[in-house]
């Protein structure tokens, strides 16, 4: 997985005139980190792998932009410096050098002269001053870009060709100071004036890019292809050596898993993410297996966890009690589904921030299954008649809440917690929707209990989801409509915080009162990626890093893995003549997380 | 006779106008539309893929900004007025752009469509060709064991739904036989093919398919073939022309076959909306890229100018098919009179 | 019997001597009364408790919670865990009767050590299986059938009213009135369904009930246009003319002589109503429009099969049973359809 830099730049008329630079910077760059690749990597062949739908467009903003293959273009795109993606440290992408401004708000760069775009123009200064431009304009139809390049960048400079300054919006760590306000350069070139039929003009263009691949080939509704450029700029850069090996990366749409999975097994494709249990388990298994021609990889890594879990309406007069949420907390039978259904393979998640490092408050533990707990806090709650189905109520009203969800898949996990909900006296029904209109009924606060999950960041944010300026009000991320004084009050001491261990107090103390709110409800999380590939594709003796989402990326931080073209003739071969290998089923725990 | 198809055809302006009225007007009505669905996805965490790291998840759009996403997607006027706008583009044969692909309506459905023409074709023109020397067959041997045998096999295809036998000719040909391929319309290597190769390759993709469209269109075209033939085989016209002196099989083909043709020749008409026909289920289930899968996958990701341009289209060749039904009849049949009194 | 037209006993014996219609008759209709019945033969409540010389009869009616037989909890008694432990005890004068299948199609059977699905087993006594989530497979494809069933009759007495109300209708009084009915036909037949759905879902959560009055209000076009022409025969018939030169007002024109008269054509198409009724309901259930989860569905369990098809059982048991039902109900729809033509063959050879 690979961080974007968002990009910006400055007031117009001032990039005329060339700034000078502050006299006192400390230019720091990082040629010392460690490598993550094999550097004696074989170079060449054809990477195979699929998508569920063909992309609605290959604009990267804008609308319909916010698709799965989004992700495909944007990690050939280079940011400014780039994250180690084990240590953390930083290391240089298209800046060189990087210096802080004594303003705890800027950063400068560098750039990187050799730096080109893949139609062999230079990239300079301009190109992320250009960045700020075209975020900010209103042709390219994206509010959400518009309004945060607009509030977040104070400033962009240029010096010379390659230097540029970037100013924040507010003072942050140093690494914040990179993340939040990192910039990637924008081909004014390619561009030119913006002007209103932008979204259209640009639906199928191809856009020059910095990163090592650009598409190639696009047969519409079928596949897409990249190819490796031939003398891409950084190749041999310390961090890119032995990485991104294939020549061509075919990316064909196969609009079902399972057939995809098929598809798999007859070799046309070369890997296959298998974290599901039911594909890890039940799918790959058998000869291809057993002879050792597809092996099979458990690797775990340290992130960010998803917040996915139940989100209770307090707005609902049932879940406006603290007492009764609590209740219900302890009545949701999630171990019985990860021992069943989920075989084991998925983890209790504790909190709504699991995986920030320090940020996250390992104290808080999500309440476990506790018939004797659930009862005593719903008793107390005035939960204490029962009707003839033995479904507890108060003042003539059931205890009866609607579970909204989206994904038919989850079915078999909430009847599980339905049945067991009974047994505390609580009735819970299941509401199935199609995602746009469970994701409509959530933001306009109609649910009781919405299932789902939300995406991670960089560090925790607890605004949008917990500050009262978001509750009771449609179309915000308080889809609990949490509405504390109190919390109000940390939210906003721990937005402005610039100290790294007072931003971590306050970070574990909300966390704290959430759980204690128990208005979300954490459900289960994953500490690991796992899959299969062909025996042919090779890779480093540790085969991914502490962040990887997944061990087959062939772009961004990924792209470590070779292929073996001779190997997969003779694999082909023994496959026909049911010539065995040793099977090889390996397990990876340097980034383990223990608890 | 003439008036009365006239006016048929009279009456296709106000039913047109009725079916887009009302569906454009549900479109508004469906929960989520595109601007949800932006919204959305610009959200939420679609659960074991790699977490995104979008940080615009902190911002909330303003009344404005929401508009302007509006107007983008054309929801910013009055119902009625945008319905007009789009009407009178359609009526300069001008459907609109999708607004999910961004591609023109026009252009994403007529590229569905030889696929979609092919497999409806061809499940017609094998329909017939098996449901009529069938349904013969089995009204020379009416009450035979055979006639028993293929009722029973035609009804049981009648009876199981098409995306059914689908899902267990996958399950068992595709998928454990390996017989024939998982799905697609042709293999990815079609290009580089040699002619032989091609029609080889798609025969082997169509004999799945094909085998789910046809199985439940049989027991109506034969039983309406056989039927005819029995009716008219017990006419007085045939007793007749045996009694003069012609062979059983002589009568058969000189009188009988000809007037039970005649049903069928009404079914005809509709055939016309074979083309936009496709089952979608069945184009999921083998991965077809029809307009049925079209049609869906619009419905479900609110891609309503596509759901509109399919609309014009389908409802257009279904009105113009009933009337064209009706013009059979009455060409097939000398003695039917519409829009007579009565 | 006696009260029959012998047209009407004809008919009957004409529909006997058609066999293979005659057995799927009785077939379908043991199946239908066994799906009614199911709460005695597939359950997970007891048929019968003997406790401390009461007796008890969990199967219809209010749960009958833990502590009545004096177990630590206050839920839903376990039976098939009260079994066991009556037994366990010795000369213990309790006992429990289970029904055949101890299962309850919403419930979750997990078996220690090993994870769902269940093969089809009899030492476990899911004879099925069970699907994803450890439901007993025999248990929801019965509860699921009597759903369609009764969905798809109640379904099809709708369409039937108002379908048959339209037509006779719009064949009676023709004109301006047919052609306006004509229109609305035709709208009514290209509105996308799904839609409809989706936005009455998002109202709220589609019952039994609302699903098929929904589903009612866009399929009743169908029987139309069969009693429209109906209409318009039995119209130009003399003992119509007779009824009205009698001075008969139109209903009762039209309900007391057009339409029974026309009944023919409307039992012919009943059997296949009903196929339409189940192969619609199982549609929407595999899409997940359908009626909302756990409800035990054949639509469900297919969709389940289909992703997960290497446990064979899942989609065969569901294939299979949509395949045996609808056949029965098309051989018996045949059945009655030749049993109603009254056209006798002949032949020359």
């Amino acid at each position: 997985m690979r961080y974007l830099f968002f990009i910006a730049v400055l007031i117009m008329p001032l990039l005329a005139q060339s700034k000078t630079l502050p006299k006192d910077l400390q230019w720091e760059t990082n040629n010392s980190a460690d490598t993550w690749a094999d550097p004696n990597a074989t170079k060449g062949g054809v990477f195979n792998d699929y998508i569920i739908s063909f992309p609605p467009t290959l604009r990267t903003i804008g609308p319909d932009s916010n698709n799965s293959f989004r992700s495909f273009i944007n990690a050939n795109k280079m940011g400014l410096v780039s994250f180690h993606p084990t240590t953390w440290e930083i290391i240089p992408e298209i800046a060189t050098h990087w210096a802080y401004g004594a303003d705890k708000k800027t950063v400068y760069y560098k750039l990187d002269p050799a730096a080109k775009w893949s139609d062999g123009k230079s990239v300079t200064a301009d190109d992320f001053l250009y960045t700020i431009k075209f975020m900010r304009s209103p042709h390219i139809n994206a509010p959400w870009y518009n309004n945060h390049y607009t509030e977040q960048f104070e400033d962009v400079s240029k010096y010379d060709d390659h230097t540029i300054s970037i100013t924040g919006a507010v003072a942050r760590s140093k690494e914040e100071l990179h993340y939040y306000y990192g910039l990637g350069p924008t081909p004014e070139h390619f561009y030119g004036e913006l002007d209103g039929d932008w979204v259209k003009k640009h639906n199928w263009k191809i856009v020059p890019n910095t990163g090592p691949y650009q598409i190639s080939k696009i047969k519409k509704g079928k596949s897409v292809e990249f190819s490796l450029k031939e003398n891409w700029w950084a190749k041999d850069y310390r961090y890119n050596k032995g990485r991104y090996n294939v020549n061509k990366v075919v990316i064909k749409v196969i609009r079902d898993d399972n057939i995809a999975f098929r598809h798999f097994e007859k070799g046309d494709i070369d890997s296959f993410d298998l974290v599901h249990p039911d594909y890890w388990h039940n799918k790959a298994k058998g000869k291809l297996f057993d002879n050792g021609y597809i092996h099979k990889v458990l690797f775990y890594n340290d992130m960010p966890r998803s917040a996915s879990g139940f989100f209770l309406n307090m707005d609902k007069p049932i879940l406006s009690d603290n007492d009764t949420r609590i209740g219900i907390a302890y009545a949701l039978n999630f171990e019985k589904v990860i021992k069943t259904v989920l075989r084991d393979d998925y983890e209790r998640l504790n909190a709504f921030h699991e995986g920030y490092g320090d940020y996250s408050n390992k104290n808080v533990k999500a309440r476990p299954f506790d018939l004797e707990k659930a009862n005593h806090y719903l008793t107390k709650a005035g939960w204490t008649e029962y009707n003839g189905s033995g479904i507890r109520i108060k003042n003539g009203k059931e205890l009866s809440l609607e579970i909204s969800y989206a994904r038919k898949e989850h079915t078999d996990r909430w009847t599980i917690i339905k049945q067991d909900a009974k047994k505390a006296g609580i009735n819970l029904e299941l509401k199935l929707q199609d995602a746009t209109a469970q994701y409509k009924t959530v933001m306009q606060k109609q649910h009781d209990i919405a299932a789902m999950g939300w995406s991670t960041g960089f560090k925790p944010a607890f605004w949008q989801h917990f500050h009262s300026d978001n509750a009771h009000k449609p179309q915000t991320n308080n889809v609990t409509n949490f509405d504390d004084k109190q919390i109000d009050d940390l939210i906003m001491e721990y937005r402005f915080e610039t100290d790294t261990s007072k931003r971590i107090a306050l970070s574990q103390k909300l966390e704290q009162m959430i759980h204690d709110s128990a208005a979300f409800i954490p459900s289960f999380k994953v500490s690991y990626t796992r899959g299969a590939h062909w025996r042919w594709l090779k890779f480093p003796k540790v085969p991914g890093t502490k962040t990887s989402a997944t061990l087959y990326s062939p772009f961004g931080n990924g792209g470590v893995f070779w292929i073996d073209s001779k190997m997969k003739i003779d694999t082909m071969a023994a496959r026909k003549s049911s010539t065995r290998y040793t099977p090889v089923n390996n397990v990876y725990e340097q980034f383990k997380v223990t608890q | 006779m003439k008036s009365y198809f006239a006016r048929r055809f009279l009456l296709i302006i106000p039913t047109f106008l009725g079916i887009t009225v009302l569906v454009f007007g549900l479109t508004r009505l469906v929960p989520g539309g595109p601007v949800e669905r932006m919204l959305a996805e610009a959200q939420l965490a679609s659960e074991s893929a790699a977490p995104s790291t979008d940080s615009f998840g902190s911002q909330s759009l303003d009344e404005d900004q929401i508009a302007q996403l509006k107007a983008y997607y054309g929801f910013d006027k009055p119902i009625l007025q945008s319905y007009f706008e789009w009407l009178w583009k359609v009526l300069q044969l001008d459907l609109g752009e999708s607004s999910r692909y961004g591609d023109p309506v026009w252009d994403t459905i007529t590229d569905r469509l030889p696929v979609s023409i092919y497999y409806g074709v061809i499940t017609m023109i094998l329909t017939y060709l098996i449901c009529i020397p069938l349904g013969i067959l089995k009204a020379l041997k009416h009450g035979a064991p055979f006639d028993h045998m293929s009722s029973a096999v035609v009804f049981i295809g009648y009876a199981i739904p098409g995306y059914v036998i689908g899902i267990a000719c996958v399950a068992y040909f595709a998928a454990r036989l390996e017989w024939f391929p998982l799905g697609g319309f042709v293999s990815d290597e079609f290009e580089y093919m040699s002619f032989t190769d091609k029609v080889v390759d798609l025969i082997k993709h169509s004999v799945l398919p094909l085998a789910a469209y046809m199985a439940g269109s049989f027991a109506v075209m034969t039983f309406m073939m056989k039927n005819a033939l029995m009716e008219n085989l017990a006419a007085d016209y045939v007793r007749t022309a045996t009694a003069k002196g012609l062979s059983f099989s002589q009568a058969i083909r000189k009188h009988a076959l000809r007037n039970s043709l005649i049903p069928l020749a009404t079914h005809f008409g509709q055939n016309i909306s074979v083309i936009l026909g496709g089952s979608f289920l069945i184009e999921k289930i083998f991965n077809i890229d029809g307009i049925g899968l079209l049609g869906y996958e619009a419905l479900i990701e609110r891609d309503y100018p596509i759901v509109m341009g399919i609309l014009v289209i389908s409802s257009m060749l279904y009105l113009i098919g009933n009337i064209l039904s009706d013009f059979c009849v009455a060409w097939a049949d000398p003695r039917i009179r519409f829009g007579e009194k009565r | 019997m006696s009260s029959f037209s012998p047209q009407a006993l004809r008919r009957w014996q004409r529909f006997k001597s058609i066999k293979r219609g005659y057995y799927s008759a009785i077939a379908i209709s043991i199946l239908i009364v066994l799906s009614l019945l199911a709460e005695l033969w597939i359950n997970n409540r007891a048929l019968m408790v003997k406790y401390e010389g009461a007796y008890y009869f969990p199967t219809y009616g209010d749960i009958l919670p833990g502590e009545t037989f004096d177990l630590d909890y206050k839920w839903e008694t376990n039976y098939r865990a009260l079994k066991r432990q009556f037994k366990s005890e010795p000369n213990s004068e309790n006992w429990v009767l289970m029904p055949l299948i101890p299962f309850s199609p919403n419930e979750n059977d997990f078996i220690e050590g090993e994870y769902p699905p269940y093969e089809p087993s009899l030492a476990s006594g899911h004879y099925l299986g069970t699907d994803m989530s450890g439901r007993d497979i025999f248990a929801r494809i019965i509860y699921g059938f009597r759903i369609a069933i009764v969905f798809s009759i109640f379904l099809l007495s709708v369409t039937y009213i108002i379908g048959i109300a339209v037509g006779a209708a719009m064949g009676y009084f023709g004109g301006a009135f047919d052609l306006f009915f004509q229109r609305i036909i035709e709208i009514l037949s290209n509105v996308p369904i799904l839609y409809i759905i989706m936005i009455v879902a998002s109202i709220i959560t589609p019952n039994f009930w609302t699903l098929a009055l929904l589903l009612a209000g866009f399929s009743w076009m169908g029987m139309t246009w069969y009693m429209r022409t109906e209409t318009y025969r039995e119209n130009a018939r003399e003992y119509v003319q007779a009824a009205r030169a009698l001075g008969a007002g139109h209903s009762r024109i039209m309900f007391l002589h057009i339409l029974p008269n026309s009944i023919s054509i409307l039992v012919t198409f009943f059997p296949f109503s009903v196929v339409g009724g189940i192969t619609a309901l199982t549609s929407l259930d595999y899409l997940g429009f359908g009626l909302p989860p756990p409800t035990p569905s054949w639509g469900e369990l297919l969709q389940q099969g289909t992703t997960n098809l290497e446990f064979q059982w899942i989609w065969a048991s569901a294939v299979g049973a949509l395949s045996v039902v609808l056949t029965l109900v098309t051989f018996v729809g045949e059945a009655i359809r030749e049993a109603f033509d009254p056209k006798k063959y002949t032949f020359y050879e």
